[in-house]
């Protein structure tokens, strides 16, 4: 067997693996992406205090805690039956703005950008950062440092923490705002605004005016026709904090909007026995495999199936560039997988426009920012983590402890369209039995764009558990292994 | 001039083995009395620890290892730029290496000159938990010795 060692996993090591199928004259007949899924989170959860919840899994991720914090205090509003103040729900919305300006900003120049902005036929070892500096300047980068670090900033003040938020309880929050941080925090968004239409230029410069990236983008190996899902406000507007759950089809026409409580009416999950992973699909429609259509319940969500799930934007300058993306692509819905990347610019813009909405909000710096707690039940909270819709639901005994918790996060939401993806892009570049390193980049840059989060909770160095590509024959025998020296 | 020393625990506390960093460092805490020496621990990992280390001249990092051919329960220290791989095994950021090496191009000048990691191999981070295995537990009291011991040298 020949093992051939590369190196372009670096910036998505997973601990899985990805077994690829070929037929008899070489080419791709199936393609399996397998990773192991962290296990016993409800099981974890039993009987503990349904209030420290909010902090517990925030320890879930090391990459999303704010997402898990601000859906487990949701969930416990509900549980417990109380509504926050109006000044928590707008406290806890520009902490999660702040959240999404980091969160987007480290995906677009760390991990997605370096291969538009670098190249993906590039060497491994320049589509990183470092090789971000190289193209787009110094100056670039520090401005890249700065608004991520502005991001983190604001969740530290209103979350009473760096990384890891505190404030976050059934009823509201327990820290408001005072006018400093108010006026410091002001003044980090509008910066982080012209940063997010700076990024949207940068876009267009290097990716548009690209003609090669734009065949790529539009090209059938990253195209999949799904369902589209995402939170949306009253007006059908892309919302991170709060709304209903819509569903759009292939023609971009709405076939389900639901309260969160109603998920399980809604969504089922399929277990294959290849995959540690579930995959979620729309009951309505069925599992019929992995495949994409009208025929399939399988759906995608975050950025870009957030901005097809919803009929716009709530701010103005984020409408303008949803508006001018879907004109470049061809009207909606857009299915090209590497359109995540620009859809989550847009969705950029967007939280920048809406922090300052809150930040110049009176009510910002109300000190009414809790309600008293109800008798404990269940409840289910739900927002849109930065790469898609993520559940909690708790069930409380009567002293409010945790009787049973579930948990649907984006990644496992996304499960079976990423699976589609690795596969069609394996089909695209893989003719004939020949593989590459750059062939291989462009089958992690179908999974890279929906900036998945498997198995993120472990800080394991030195690494040593790469993702490892098999390729076997028609007769299944191995014949190739690729993986990180 | 003084040197500014950080230890650094790093890992997840609710993922067994995974936190076992945490774990040294509790115990370390009950040991270490020198108010010159800080003493911190981490949930997270790149950049966010670039943010932590910055300002400190060396940093004794503790966390969990996985690595082929070692057994649970060992601990190795090695200084980072000895180790080519070093990811935080994290999909959604960048490793430790790369953070600093996006600083140095920067031109930060705070950096920390040394970084020793004092790493446990590790057994079960899969299932969530708090307790360590029965291996990695027993691991924690050398990984202790071996930050004191790391600490005389500075």
């Amino acid at each position: 067997m020949k093992t051939i060692t590369i190196d372009p996993i670096t910036r998505l090591e997973g601990h899985g693996k990805i077994n690829i199928f070929l037929n008899e004259h070489g080419d791709v007949e199936n393609a399996y992406l397998q990773i192991p899924e962290l296990r016993g989170f409800e099981k974890f959860s039993e009987g503990r205090r349904a209030e420290d919840m909010p902090q517990i899994t925030s320890r879930i991720c090391g990459v999303c805690p704010v997402a898990h914090h601000i859906a487990a205090a949701k969930a416990l509003d509900a549980a417990f039956h109380v509504e926050p103040p109006v000044a928590a729900m707008k406290l806890r919305e520009l902490l999660y703005c702040g959240y999404i300006i980091y969160d987007h900003i480290l995906h677009f120049y760390f991990l997605g950008g370096p291969d538009f902005v670098v190249g993906p036929e590039a060497p491994a070892a320049k589509r990183n950062i470092l090789g971000v500096i190289e193209k787009a300047g110094l100056d670039v980068a520090k401005d890249v440092i700065k608004h991520r670090a502005y991001g983190q900033k604001v969740t530290a003040i209103l979350g009473g923490k760096a990384t890891h938020p505190v404030s976050g309880l059934p009823g509201g929050v327990s820290k408001g705002l005072n006018q400093d941080e108010s006026k410091e925090i002001k003044d980090m968004v509008i910066s982080c605004n012209r940063f997010a239409k700076f990024s949207l230029e940068l876009f267009d410069d290097i990716v548009l005016k690209n003609k090669e990236y734009v065949n790529l983008i539009r090209s059938d190996s990253y195209t999949l026709k799904t369902y589209n899902m995402g939170l949306v406000d009253k007006n059908n507007k892309v919302n991170f904090y709060d709304g209903m759950i819509r569903v759009t089809d292939q023609d971009a026409s709405e076939v389900e909007k639901f309260a969160v409580h109603e998920y399980t009416n809604h969504i089922a999950e399929r277990v294959e026995e290849w995959s540690y992973m579930k995959f979620p699909y729309l009951k309505a429609v069925g599992w019929h495999g992995l495949t994409d259509g009208k025929k399939s319940g399988i759906y995608r969500v975050g950025p870009l199936g957030r901005l097809n799930a919803a009929e716009g934007m709530a701010t103005p300058q984020a409408e303008k560039e949803y508006k001018r993306m879907y004109d470049t692509l061809g009207g909606k819905p857009v299915n090209s997988t590497l359109a995540f990347h620009w859809a989550r610019l847009i969705e950029l813009l967007y939280v920048t426009e809406r922090a300052k909405e809150l930040i110049e909000d009176p009510d910002i710096t109300s000190t009414h920012i809790r309600n008293p707690v109800g008798t404990p039940g269940a409840g289910c909270g739900v927002v849109e983590a930065a790469r898609g819709t993520l559940i909690h639901d708790y069930k409380l005994d009567k002293n409010g402890l945790i009787q049973k918790a579930n948990l649907v996060v984006a990644t496992t939401n996304n499960a079976g369209a990423i699976t589609m993806s690795v596969r069609d892009a394996a089909k695209g570049v893989i003719t004939k039995g020949n593989v590459n390193e750059g062939l291989l980049n462009k089958v992690e840059m179908a999974f890279r764009a929906y900036d998945p989060c498997f198995g993120c909770a472990t800080h394991t160095l030195p690494g040593g558990m790469p993702l490892t590509v098999n390729i076997y024959d028609h007769k299944k025998n191995l014949t190739k292994t690729i993986s990180q020296a | 001039m003084i040197m500014r020393t950080i230890v650094l625990g790093v890992g997840n506390p609710i993922l067994q083995d995974d936190g076992v960093g945490i774990h040294v460092i509790n115990k370390l805490r009950e040991q270490v009395k020198d108010t010159e020496v800080a003493i911190d621990i981490a949930y997270t990992g790149g950049m966010n620890l670039l943010d932590i280390i910055r300002g400190f001249d060396k940093v004794i990092l503790v966390d969990a290892i996985k690595q082929e051919k070692s057994r649970p329960g060992e601990v190795i220290c090695f200084p980072l730029k000895k180790s080519p791989a070093l990811h935080s095994s994290n999909p959604h950021d960048v490793s430790l290496s790369e953070a600093l090496l996006l600083a140095t191009r920067l031109g930060e000048t705070q950096l920390p000159s040394e970084i020793m990691v004092i790493g446990i191999v590790v057994k079960n981070t899969i299932e969530f938990g708090e307790n360590l295995s029965k291996e990695v537990a027993a691991a924690v009291p050398t990984a202790v010795s071996y930050v004191l011991k790391e600490l005389k040298n500075t």
